[in-house]
């Protein structure tokens, strides 16, 4: 079993809500997010009025380099593919930070939490959520897919990528229907077949860190007839590698 | 709405160098000085040079990190995964270095010339060329940044360390410190020549290599780091320093107050090879740049 996910960047409408529903899951302030939204307006001059928005979070790496440099065992890899962070282990050296060629790693640190009202004290629900989700200063953080929701779906018998229950907060409260959740090593899994089918990509796949989070719709990826870094280099153009 | 630039653009790591980072970056000179002085004072068998070295080790690079770090008190975990981190290889080799040279500085003065202090010597030169070397291959591992994915960066870091602690040495030869005066000047010169070429190198490689890289180097030579690399790196770290040895030996007269300038134009130097390093390691875009963003 491997949790991963698809991203269908034909179907995102860039409404943000997987980005707030991330903060409400792991009570995070304003400043610190697991889950950023990328907008590009390939054209300027009208001709093409096409947006196009990645949805972008850590891509949970099977060949992880976070994991890899962790000095003290805090970031690790779970059976189901899922890189975590173990907070109480982690020592603040940032390696991990640095590491990631996705720049998905945060470093959670006071000066930056200063809650939503910045200056007038944090909300009750913010309050509470330091009760509920405590998350170290001086550690690093990211996105860990929901896995207390995994886990405790499974738990009661549920599937995550099916039963909302058990999926990840972004999945369920995406409305368009752009982001997918489900077994990688799972032939018949909807995710599987979105990639067979439809030819995911992985970001930088020069890496070879094998990531878990594919991105469909190669129309629109195709669409940026842009320079990639990896062309530059010489390699095929992004949009013919799969 | 904007895009997140760092996503199209190439974007500049942070943590390293920026806020506490900065004592990241003192942390790898230290160590790099620390190390280097070791391993020359160790050829000169010098005891006052290596307790010096011992002291910037455990009290100036420990004292770096000890700052830099998000949770010091947990400082004891990094010990525990050497098979895949530099870091924890670092540390290692940190800890031992301590361990094993303050053991032989007490050998070194109570039981001179016995085995023990020559094993003990061995074991810490050892320790000091992993510390010398280790931040090199910390840097290295990180692929998206093709300015430090480099093999030449250990070997450029072990050099550096070794021209810090020739420059050490001539002041501690100045001080009747037990050390050939004219052997550590001369150590000195053909340390700046190599790492001059080192540098020329390492920076020809990476512009070689990738777009990003050639933006690194472009930005350290003509962008917002080029005063600390033409000043510090090539001006006080390599111009001066040869002129105060090409004076020295033309005029056949050793002035302490010159060479002790050389000295710490030197180390300005190395602080700045680091420094520019840190400051220009620039991550690859993730996603395609549009064609209306130029580079």
């Amino acid at each position: 079993m491997k949790w991963g996910m698809v991203v269908d960047l034909s179907k995102c409408v860039r409404c943000y809500g997987c980005v707030v529903a991330c903060r409400i899951e792991h009570f995070w302030s304003i400043s610190h997010d697991w889950l950023r939204l990328m907008a590009v307006e390939p054209d300027r001059n009208g001709t093409s009025p096409v947006v196009s928005t990645y949805p972008v979070r850590c891509n949970q790496c099977q060949e992880a380099p976070c994991v890899k440099v962790c000095p003290t065992g805090a970031t690790y890899k779970r059976e189901d593919g899922i890189v975590a962070v173990d907070q109480d282990k982690c020592v603040g050296c940032r390696y991990c930070v640095v590491v990631c060629p996705y720049q998905n790693r945060v470093f959670l640190t006071k000066n930056k939490d200063k809650g939503f009202f910045s200056g007038k004290g944090l909300t009750g629900f913010e309050r509470a959520g330091k009760r509920l989700y405590p998350h170290q200063y001086g550690t690093t953080g990211k996105c860990n897919s929901c896995m207390e929701r995994i886990d405790a779906g499974q738990a009661k018998g549920l599937k995550p990528g099916v039963d909302r229950e058990a999926t990840p907060a972004c999945v369920n409260t995406c409305q368009a229907r752009a982001l997918t959740f489900g077994d990688l090593d799972c032939f018949e899994s909807q995710v599987s077949k979105l990639i067979r089918e439809r030819g995911g990509l992985q970001l930088h796949p020069e890496y070879v860190s094998n990531p878990s989070v594919y991105y469909v719709d190669r129309q629109r990826i195709g669409m940026f007839e842009f320079r990639t870094e990896a062309e530059a280099d010489g390699e095929r153009p992004l949009s013919e590698r799969t | 709405m904007e895009a997140h630039e760092w996503m199209v653009r190439s974007t500049y790591q942070t943590e390293w160098i920026t806020q506490r980072g900065i004592f990241l970056w003192l942390a790898m000179y230290t160590g790099g000085l620390g190390g280097g002085f070791y391993l020359v004072s160790l050829y000169f068998n010098s005891f006052i040079g290596m307790l010096i070295s011992l002291l910037i080790v455990a009290g100036l690079k420990g004292g770096f990190h000890f700052a830099y770090l998000g949770k010091p008190l947990r400082f004891w975990r990094i010990l525990f995964r050497p098979k895949t981190s530099w870091l924890t290889r670092g540390f290692i080799f940190v800890v031992l270095f301590v361990g094993f040279a303050a053991i032989q500085l007490i050998l070194s003065h109570w039981l001179p010339g016995t085995a023990w202090e020559i094993l003990l010597k061995i074991l810490a030169g050892l320790m000091a060329i992993g510390i010398i070397v280790y931040t090199g291959f910390v840097l290295n591992t990180v692929k998206a940044v093709s300015l430090w994915n480099s093999p030449l960066l250990p070997l450029l870091f072990a050099m550096c360390g070794l021209l810090g602690g020739f420059g050490l040495s001539t002041v501690i030869a100045l001080y009747g410190g037990h050390v050939d005066l004219q052997a550590a000047e001369t150590g000195s010169s053909w340390l700046l020549v190599i790492n001059s070429l080192l540098i020329a190198v390492y920076l020809w490689r990476t512009v070689q290599k990738d777009e990003t890289g050639k933006k690194s180097v472009m930005d350290q030579m003509r962008g917002r780091v080029a005063p600390a690399f033409w000043i510090g790196v090539i001006g006080l770290g390599i111009v001066a320093p040869l002129a105060v040895t090409l004076f020295s030996f033309l005029s056949g007269e050793v002035i302490p107050a010159v060479l002790i300038a050389g000295v710490i134009c030197e180390m300005i130097g190395g602080l700045s090879v680091r420094y520019c390093l840190l400051k220009v390691g620039i991550y690859k875009p993730l996603f395609p740049r549009p064609s209306y963003l130029k580079p």
